[in-house]
C-alpha cells in the first residue's frame, strides 16, 4: 500500500468545482483527507479518488496546496512560542515567512481552511502571522490593523483596563 | 470565525435533515442488513465530506448557534438508544441457546459496534480536536465504548464468561473449538478495560483460574492411580496445552497464573506421593535405569518452588544405598574367607563404576543441578568413609592408584591411565581422612619410584598434578619434591660416572640422593660394608661435598639395589637384590659356613632384619643360600652356606625381600595432624584474640581440609597450646580463650 500510495494521484475539488489533481502524499497532510484514504484500501486503484472539499475556495485551495508541496521538500520548524518576534522571518524559515506574506482576508481564509482540513503545520503557521500583528500593540493599533469598531463605553473600557492592569506593568 | 458567506443552520435542521438522514440511519441499516466486515467502504468520500462538513458548520458556527455540545450529547444518545434497542434484545434473545451461539451473536454486535463507533468518531471528529478537549470529556471512541461497557457488557458479561469456561473445558476434553471466536470475544474483555487490564482480570480471568483449578483437581484424583510416569506425562501434555491455549486466545499475561494452577493442582499436591509409589516412583526409575522418565520427573517438579528438594534427598539415599551394598559385598567377601589385603580392586572398581553411573544420571538427567551434585557427593562422602575389614578406604584406593601407576599392575593404555586416575581422583575427594591417603600414597609412591618400578613418569606427574587441583600445592609438595629429586638424580648421575671413571673399583656404582623430608623415613642399619663399597661412598661423598659444602648425606642402605654375579657349580647368575642381600651373599663367597649368630656378628646387623634378610635368601622360591636345617623359618641356631646345588631356568633373577618398614606410618600422620591442628588455632586465634570454645572448635573445623579430628583431639593441642603459653584461658570464662602475642 505504501508504494502505491506513493505514486496515488489524488483529486481534491473546491467549492466551485475546480480539479486540483496531487500526489497522495501531499493531500494526506490534511488529516481529513488522509481519515478518507484509510478505509478505501479496496476502491479500484486506478481511477483517482475525487475528494470534495465544500469549504475552500480554489483561490485558498490553491495556497494550501502549495504549503503542502514545499512543506514534504522543507519541513517547517517548529514556531516557539510565545513568539520571540514580531517579525516572521525570525520565527520561521523564510519561504514561509514570505508565504504567509498575505493580505488579511486570505490570511484569515487560509487559517479557516488549515482548520477545516486539519493541517497543523499550516493552522499553527497562520495563527502565529495574526499573533505577531498583535504582539507589542496598543488595543488602538490593534483594532486599527484588524478594522475593529470600539464597542466598549468608556467607563466600561476604564474597568477592563483598570481589571487587567498586571498585563501592562508585566 | 465562521464562513461568513455561508447561511447559519439551525440545529435541528442540521441534525434531522443531514446527520441523522444520511449517516446515522444509514449505518444502522447496513449494520442490521449484515455486512461482511472487509466490505468496501460504507461511506464514500464524497457522503463523509458532506457529513464531516455540516458537522464541522455547526461546531464552528458562532454562539448562539454553535451547537458543539448538542452534537456531542446526541452523539452518545446515538449510540446508547442503537445498543438498547437493536443489541440488547438480540442477545437476550441468544442467551440460553447454547454457548457458542451467544458468543457468536455478541462477536457480531461487538464488531458492529466497533464499526459504529469508528465511522461516527469520523463524521464529529471536530469535537475531538476542540470541544472533548477543552472540557476535559472522554473522546468520541471511549464515550462509545463505555456505553457498549455500561449497557452490553456488564449485563452479558457472566453468560459469556460462563460460555468461554464451558468451551475451553470442552476443548480440554480434545474437542475442535471455535478459537477464533474465543479469541475475539477475549479482546472485547479487554478493551473493556479502558486501557488497563482489569476488565479482562476481574470478569474472565479470575473465574478462569478457579474454573482451572477444578478441572484438574479433578484429574488429578483420577491419574494418581496411573504409574507415575504415566502420570508425569499427563502433567506434562497438560501444561504444554494449557500454555499453548494462552498463545492462541487468552492474554499473555494470563500463562504464569494459569500454569501456576495447574502446577499446584497436579505437581505440587502430589509430588510426595508420586515420588515415593514403590513400583515406579523416582527410587524405582533410578533402580531401572529410565533416564528418560527421571528427565521428565526433574523437568516437571523443578517448575515448583523447592520442588526438586524431595527428589534429590531421594536420590542421595539411593546412592547411598547402592554404595552401600557394594561396601556390604566387600563384607561379605571378608567373611566368606577372603584374606584382608590393602588391595582389593573389585571394591574401588565398584565405587568409581557407581560413581561414574550417577554422575552420568547427574549430568544428563538433572542437568548438573546444583541439588543433585550435592546429592551425589553427600551421599559418595557416607559411603566412602565407611571402613570395613582391616584396612581403610584410603588405603584401598591408594592401592589402587599404585596398581594402576607400577609396572605388572593393571594392563591399561595411555588414555585409559588418565581416565581411571581421573575417576580415582573423584572418589578420593570425598574422603574425609585426604591426609591419611597422602602419606600411604607417598610410601608407595616412594617405593615405584626407587624401585624402578614406575610404569610411566608422565603418568605419575599427571596423578599427583590431579590431586594438586583438588586439594592444593601444600598437599602435593612432597610428593613432588620426590619426583624432583629423582630428576635432579638423572642429570647429577652422569656427571658423577665422569668421576667414577678414574676410580679403581669393579663396582659398577650409583647414587641417588633424596631430600630429607620429602620421603619417607626409612630404618637405616648400619651395616658392615664391603671394602669396594665403602670405597665407592667415599669417593661419591668427597664428590657431593664439593658440590654442596652445606649438606649432610646419610645413607639408607636398606633402600639400596644391587646386581650381583653368583656363580653356582658351573652356572652363573645375574641375581637382581637389595644391598643389604649383596653384602650378606658376599660373605659367603668361597665356601664360607656362617651361624646365625656370626652372620649377624659380621654384618653388624640386629637379629630383626637378618631375619627377613636370611629368610629371603634360604626360603624364598630362589633358595641361593642353604640353610641347615632346612624349614621355612630362621633359627638363631641355623647355620648359612652358598647353594652350589641351585639351579634355574633363568639366567636373571630377582630376589625378593620383605620390607623393613610398615607400608606407612600411622604416628607420623597423627603428628602431622597435631601440627596442623595447631596451627589452625594459632591462625585463628591471631586474627580473633579473643574466641568461645565452640566458636574456635567450628572455625577449626572448617580450616582443615585434609581430615575432621576429633573435638576431643583439638581440645588437647589446646591445652598444649595453653601450656606453650601462646593462649590462655579467660579469667572469667573457663570456656573462653584469650591469644597471648
Amino acid at each position: 500500500m505504501d508504494v502505491e500510495e506513493s505514486n496515488a494521484t489524488v483529486n481534491l475539488i473546491s467549492k466551485e468545482g475546480d480539479q486540483f489533481p496531487v500526489p497522495s502524499g501531499v493531500a494526506n497532510m490534511s488529516e481529513l483527507v488522509k481519515s478518507m484514504m484509510d478505509d478505501d484500501e479496496e476502491e479500484d486503484e486506478d481511477d483517482t479518488k475525487e475528494i470534495p472539499l465544500p469549504n475552500v475556495k480554489a483561490q485558498v485551495l490553491r495556497k494550501v496546496i502549495e504549503f503542502c508541496e514545499h512543506y514534504l521538500e522543507e519541513p517547517m520548524t517548529e514556531i516557539e512560542k510565545p513568539l520571540k518576534s514580531q517579525n516572521m522571518a525570525d520565527v520561521v524559515q523564510q519561504w514561509y515567512a514570505t508565504f504567509v506574506d498575505l493580505e488579511q482576508v486570505l490570511l484569515f481564509e487560509l487559517i479557516l481552511a488549515a482548520n477545516y482540513m486539519d493541517i497543523k503545520p499550516l493552522l499553527d503557521l497562520t495563527c502565529a502571522t495574526v499573533a505577531s500583528m498583535i504582539k507589542g500593540k496598543t488595543p488602538e493599533e490593534i483594532r486599527a490593523t484588524f478594522n475593529i469598531t470600539n464597542d466598549f463605553s468608556p467607563e466600561e473600557e476604564a474597568q477592563v483596563r483598570e481589571e487587567n492592569k498586571w498585563c501592562e506593568e508585566a | 470565525m465562521s464562513n461568513a458567506s455561508q447561511r447559519i443552520i439551525p440545529l435541528e435542521e442540521g441534525w434531522n435533515d443531514e446527520i441523522k438522514a444520511k449517516a446515522i440511519d444509514k449505518l444502522e441499516a447496513l449494520l442490521n442488513g449484515g455486512l461482511d466486515s472487509g466490505q468496501a467502504s460504507m461511506f464514500g468520500p464524497r457522503e463523509y465530506v458532506q457529513i464531516y462538513t455540516t458537522c464541522y458548520d455547526m461546531c464552528t458556527q458562532r454562539s448562539p448557534y454553535n451547537w458543539s455540545r448538542e452534537l456531542y450529547d446526541r452523539h452518545g444518545q446515538t449510540i446508547e438508544r442503537y445498543l438498547t434497542s437493536n443489541v440488547l434484545p438480540a442477545l437476550r434473545e441468544k442467551t440460553g441457546q447454547g454457548g457458542t451461539i451467544l458468543l457468536r451473536e455478541l462477536n457480531h454486535r461487538w464488531t458492529n459496534h466497533q464499526i459504529m463507533n469508528k465511522w461516527l468518531k469520523k463524521f464529529f471528529t471536530y469535537l475531538d480536536r476542540y470541544y472533548v478537549k477543552h472540557h476535559s470529556l472522554p473522546t468520541l471512541s471511549q464515550s462509545g465504548l463505555r456505553r457498549f461497557q455500561t449497557h452490553v457488557y456488564d449485563e452479558m458479561k457472566q453468560d459469556t464468561t460462563t460460555a468461554i469456561l464451558g468451551l475451553i473445558n470442552e476443548e480440554r476434553e480434545g474437542k475442535i473449538i471455535d478459537k477464533s471466536l474465543i479469541k475475539s470475544i477475549v479482546e472485547l474483555y479487554e478493551s473493556m478495560g479502558m486501557g488497563t487490564l482489569d476488565a479482562y482480570n476481574a470478569d474472565l480471568e479470575e473465574a478462569l483460574l478457579s474454573a482451572t483449578r477444578e478441572y484438574y483437581a479433578k484429574k488429578r484424583d483420577f491419574w494418581i492411580n496411573d504409574s507415575t510416569p504415566e502420570y508425569l506425562v499427563k502433567a506434562e501434555e497438560a501444561l504444554n496445552e494449557e500454555r499453548n491455549r494462552v498463545a492462541d486466545y487468552l492474554n499473555s499475561s494470563s500463562e504464569s497464573k494459569i500454569l501456576k494452577v495447574v502446577e499446584e493442582e497436579i505437581l505440587e499436591k502430589v509430588e510426595m506421593v508420586l515420588l515415593e509409589k514403590e513400583t515406579s516412583g523416582c527410587r524405582a526409575l533410578l533402580q531401572n535405569d529410565k533416564s528418560e522418565d527421571l528427565q521428565r520427573m526433574f523437568r516437571l517438579f523443578s517448575r515448583l518452588e523447592n520442588g526438586l528438594n524431595p527428589m534429590a534427598s531421594i536420590v542421595q539415599s539411593f546412592i547411598s544405598t547402592m554404595g552401600d551394598d557394594i561396601t556390604n559385598r566387600r563384607q561379605a567377601r571378608l567373611d566368606g574367607g577372603e584374606k584382608d589385603k590393602n588391595d582389593d580392586p573389585r571394591f574401588v572398581k565398584a565405587l568409581i563404576a557407581l560413581h561414574e553411573k550417577y554422575l552420568g544420571v547427574v549430568k544428563k538427567d538433572f542437568s548438573g543441578h546444583s541439588l543433585f551434585q550435592k546429592a551425589l557427593k553427600d551421599a559418595f562422602v557416607e559411603v566412602v568413609n565407611k571402613n570395613v575389614g582391616q584396612y581403610t578406604n584410603a588405603e584401598l584406593m591408594s592401592t589402587f592408584c599404585d596398581r594402576i601407576l607400577k609396572s605388572g599392575g593393571e594392563k591399561l593404555s595411555e588414555s585409559e591411565v588418565e581416565e581411571t586416575l581421573d575417576r580415582i581422583v573423584q572418589i578420593f575427594s570425598y574422603l574425609t581422612d585426604k591426609d591419611m591417603f597422602a602419606e600411604i600414597y607417598r610410601n608407595q609412591l616412594a617405593k615405584r619410584l626407587l624401585n624402578q618400578r614406575s610404569t610411566s613418569n608422565d603418568a605419575e606427574k599427571l596423578m599427583i598434578a590431579k590431586l594438586k587441583m583438588q586439594c592444593g600445592t601444600q598437599f602435593t609438595s612432597k610428593m613432588e619434591g620426590m619426583l624432583a629429586d629423582l630428576a635432579v638424580g638423572s642429570e647429577q648421575r652422569t656427571e658423577f660416572e665422569q668421576r667414577m671413571r678414574s676410580v679403581d673399583t669393579k663396582l659398577d656404582f650409583s647414587v641417588q640422593v633424596l631430600t630429607t623430608g620429602f620421603w619417607p623415613s626409612y630404618k637405616s642399619p648400619q651395616v658392615s660394608l664391603t671394602p669396594e663399597m665403602s670405597k665407592c661412598m667415599g669417593v661419591f661423598k668427597e664428590w657431593h661435598d664439593t658440590k654442596h659444602q652445606k649438606r649432610k648425606l646419610s645413607w639408607m642402605f636398606s633402600q639400596g639395589n644391587a646386581s650381583v654375579r653368583g656363580t653356582f657349580g658351573k652356572k652363573s647368575y645375574d641375581l637382581q637384590v637389595s644391598t643389604l642381600q649383596a653384602i650378606a651373599l658376599n660373605a659367603l663367597n668361597d665356601g664360607i659356613t656362617l651361624t646365625f649368630e656370626e652372620f649377624s656378628r659380621k654384618l653388624n646387623l640386629d637379629h630383626a632384619i637378618m631375619k627377613p634378610l636370611m629368610h629371603s635368601l634360604s626360603c624364598g622360591k630362589y633358595k641361593v643360600v642353604r640353610k641347615t636345617p632346612p624349614g621355612n623359618k630362621i633359627n638363631a641356631s641355623d647355620k648359612f652356606a652358598a647353594n652350589a646345588k641351585f639351579t634355574c631356568n633363568m639366567r636373571k633373577i630377582r630376589i625378593p625381600m620383605a620390607s623393613l618398614d610398615s607400608s606407612f606410618n600411622t604416628k607420623r600422620v597423627e603428628e602431622d595432624r597435631s601440627i596442623a591442628i595447631e596451627a589452625a588455632i594459632v591462625r585463628i586465634m591471631k586474627a580473633r584474640k579473643t574466641l568461645q570454645h565452640q566458636q574456635l572448635l567450628s572455625e577449626v573445623l572448617a580450616q582443615l581440609a585434609f581430615f575432621n579430628p576429633n573435638p576431643r583431639v583439638i581440645k588437647k593441642r589446646i591445652e598444649a597450646l595453653i601450656d606453650r603459653e601462646y593462649l590462655e584461658r579467660s579469667a572469667d570464662n573457663p570456656h573462653v580463650y584469650n591469644y597471648l602475642a
